[in-house]
């Protein structure tokens, strides 16, 4: 009881203080929702309906089949037709395009007696995940066209080795499936660290923390009472983000609801902590929001949100041990994609909830009840 | 004497290079209003945070109560309250909600939280305002309110920072008239200020200069003080017309060490060689005719400014 002594006062305050600031209330709610919904629609990689440039010139059948089959994939689209190389390179130049198709004039006669022909596709290489797609998409097609020629040409009736690739998890590969678990644990970041972080520098500069301190509040109750009710509101609003998750963007659900609430709640609870801790340490609210920015942008490249981190070199690789985000990530989106078990998922858990209890202790250790 | 119920030995706060309070002792004998004063910057509320416990001494030693102020710092928080200089308040909770908070705070149950509730919108008259935001009550208000808060827990000391700074005057005479009331019912009230009138009210003063106390005691006795009165002189009253005229008639005499202007009269300290017939003579030759002179004691703003100017010839270091 003397532990917590104050909690209650506190509570009651925080409390009424949250649900009459309309800021906060704004802020907490409203831009995660808009952040998920841009975040999910525009981290689409899937690369669909690339502007391709045709430069036929041999105007046969067999050409215009080519072509087809580079639309058919729904890779491509022909956005023009040209009449020489220059203007072919112009228009990717230009940006109208990101592919060119040149298909000789001796094209069709060639492929008729057998003998080897050769069709230019050249790629805008400037952004490399387009440029592997279109290479990747141009190569199947001109190998599958190739094979279909020489199985007539040898009389077999199928190729030697077949893949058949099956999809684990996301078999439509749709990248949104992929980062909107991840977005979740971005988006709940950034509201939720601010609220807390706000919070005491806020009474600092107002004064009222110099009356709480002549009182006889504990540390642990004046941290507990104040972090409760961010705890409140940014468990709610990580349940509407995962509503939006399964409902907006139709990402399944593949593991236990109860796994991912957890986890969700634990994450939100070291957030809010690291919020807390900032906000003993800043001095005015500046310089909180300063505090919060720093450790929000790492998350953002380091966490694993974007780039795996096994790839990384060893200093960002280090980083991202550190970071909540990393796990709080990892926990959704195993849990969300992947249908993973209790005993895959529990050493991510793990560290959320040994940092839970680390830094919130940290936070009631090191907030000195003295002024100056 | 009983015990003191306030009692500071050599206390002294350094901040880096910076003295804020240099070796201060006192003591406050329970039910007293002490007023302390001084210029901004002279060291008030670094005092006041030292006693409520929430700033460290670097130096020395205070206690309220008999518990040290460091050591014994929780159970000093239930003897004490205290009123911060900007009326410190939730602006975004009502009257109501202000007070049930700290009553909570200080652990009140449920029924003594009710009593003393009651007992204190008696006391401050906030009734009517219970349901408003603090944030829309007037600077009277404000400050009444953030006292019925600091007293919800009944403490045995209240420290107030400037309680009257910025409000208007029949809100201050109230003030006064709670204060003095508290300190009959046994309460003990240490209250800076700015303003004479208000410490020529408090049973004892403590004025602090330059981060140090220079004077410290009951305002009759301090007023008696050889400092205040030196030998040969005595203090007139000079009632005239044209009083602004008069005094630069008055300033650089012979004989005549202080002259201000008190309203419709000027205040002098004067050697007794120079009769009352010479100052009248002085303003004469000024002009002003029917003067009126009358001997009068000294006020406890002539016993600052004598011991100020004491202390800074003495080299109390610079004037700010």
């Amino acid at each position: 009881m003397k532990l917590f002594r104050g909690f209650g006062a506190i509570l009651y305050k925080e409390f009424i203080v949250m649900l009459r600031d309309p800021t906060t209330l704004f802020f907490m709610l409203i831009p995660p929702m808009i952040q998920m919904v841009a975040f999910g629609f525009a981290l689409d990689t899937d690369v669909k309906n690339m502007g391709l440039i045709v430069y036929d010139q041999a105007h046969t059948v067999e050409s215009r089949e080519l072509v087809d089959k580079f639309v058919n994939t729904e890779t491509f689209k022909v956005v023009g037709h040209v009449e020489s190389v220059q203007e072919m390179e112009s228009e990717i130049r230009k940006g109208h395009a990101y592919a060119a198709l040149q298909i000789p004039p001796d094209f069709s006669r060639n492929l008729r007696v057998g003998h080897p022909v050769t069709v230019q596709l050249a790629i805008d290489g400037s952004n490399s995940t387009t440029a592997l797609q279109a290479l990747n998409t141009g190569l199947a097609v001109t190998m599958m066209e190739s094979i279909k020629q020489l199985l007539a040409a040898s009389g077999m009736s199928s190729i030697p080795i077949e893949v058949r690739p099956q999809m684990l998890f996301n078999p439509a590969m749709k990248s949104p499936n992929f980062f909107i678990p991840g977005v979740i644990g971005l988006v709940l970041q950034m509201a939720t660290l601010f609220t807390t972080a706000m919070s005491i520098v806020r009474e600092r500069e107002r004064g009222t923390l110099e009356q709480l301190l002549v009182s006889p509040v504990s540390r642990w109750g004046l941290m507990l009472g104040k972090l409760i009710p961010y705890f409140c509101l940014g468990s709610a609003m990580a349940a509407l983000l995962v509503v939006i998750m399964r409902f907006v963007f139709q990402v399944p659900i593949a593991g236990s609801l109860l796994g991912l609430t957890v986890s969700l709640l634990v994450y939100v609870f070291v957030l809010l902590s690291i919020g807390l801790l900032l906000s003993t340490r800043a001095e005015n609210q500046m310089q909180a929001l300063q505090m919060t920015m720093t450790l929000i942008l790492p998350s953002v490249f380091f966490s694993g949100f974007i780039f795996p981190r096994e790839t990384m070199p060893w200093i960002f690789y280090a980083i991202s041990t550190l970071l909540p985000a990393t796990y709080g990530i990892d926990l959704i989106r195993s849990i969300v994609l992947r249908g993973a078990h209790f005993s895959e998922y529990w050493p991510s858990l793990a560290i959320l909830c040994a940092m839970a209890v680390g830094l919130f202790s940290l936070c009631a250790a090191r907030f000195k009840r003295k002024i100056g | 004497m009983a015990a003191p119920m306030i009692e500071c030995v050599g206390l002294t706060k350094r901040f880096g290079g910076f003295t804020a309070v240099d070796h201060v002792s006192f003591s406050v004998e329970p039910g007293a209003i002490f007023g302390f004063l001084g210029p901004n910057g002279s060291g008030k509320s670094t005092v006041i945070r030292m006693l409520c416990g929430i700033l460290e001494p670097s130096e020395g030693s205070a206690s309220i109560d008999g518990r040290s102020v460091v050591e014994e710092t929780d159970e000093l928080k239930e003897l004490i309250g205290y009123m911060s200089q900007k009326f410190s308040l939730y602006d975004e909770l009502t009257v109501d909600e202000n007070l049930r908070f700290y009553g909570k705070l200080y652990g009140l149950r449920r029924e003594a939280l009710r009593k003393r509730f009651d007992e204190l919108l008696a006391l401050t008259h906030l009734e009517p305002y219970l349901n408003r935001r603090a944030a829309l009550l007037s600077g009277g208000w404000r400050q009444r309110l953030a006292m019925a808060c600091a007293l919800m827990h009944e403490p045995r000391v209240l420290f107030l920072d400037e309680p009257t700074a910025g409000i208007d005057p029949v809100a201050r005479r109230e003030l006064w008239d709670l204060l003095f009331e508290f300190s009959g019912r046994g309460m003990t009230l240490f209250v800076t200020t700015h303003y004479m009138d208000e410490a020529e009210r408090c049973s004892h003063v403590g004025y602090i200069y330059l981060s140090k106390l220079i004077v410290c005691g009951v305002p009759d006795e301090l007023k008696l003080m050889p400092e205040v009165n030196p030998l040969g002189t005595r203090r007139i009253d000079v009632t005239c017309e044209h009083v602004t005229v008069g005094l630069q008639a008055l300033r650089h005499k012979e004989g005549i060490s202080t002259a201000t202007v008190f309203g419709q009269s000027m205040h002098l300290l004067v050697d007794d060689a120079v009769s009352d017939g010479r100052i009248r003579e002085y303003l004469a030759e000024a002009g002003i005719r029917s003067v009126d002179l009358r001997p009068i004691s000294p006020s406890l703003e002539d016993v600052f400014v004598a011991l100020t100017a004491k202390h800074s010839a003495a080299g109390g270091g610079e004037r700010i």
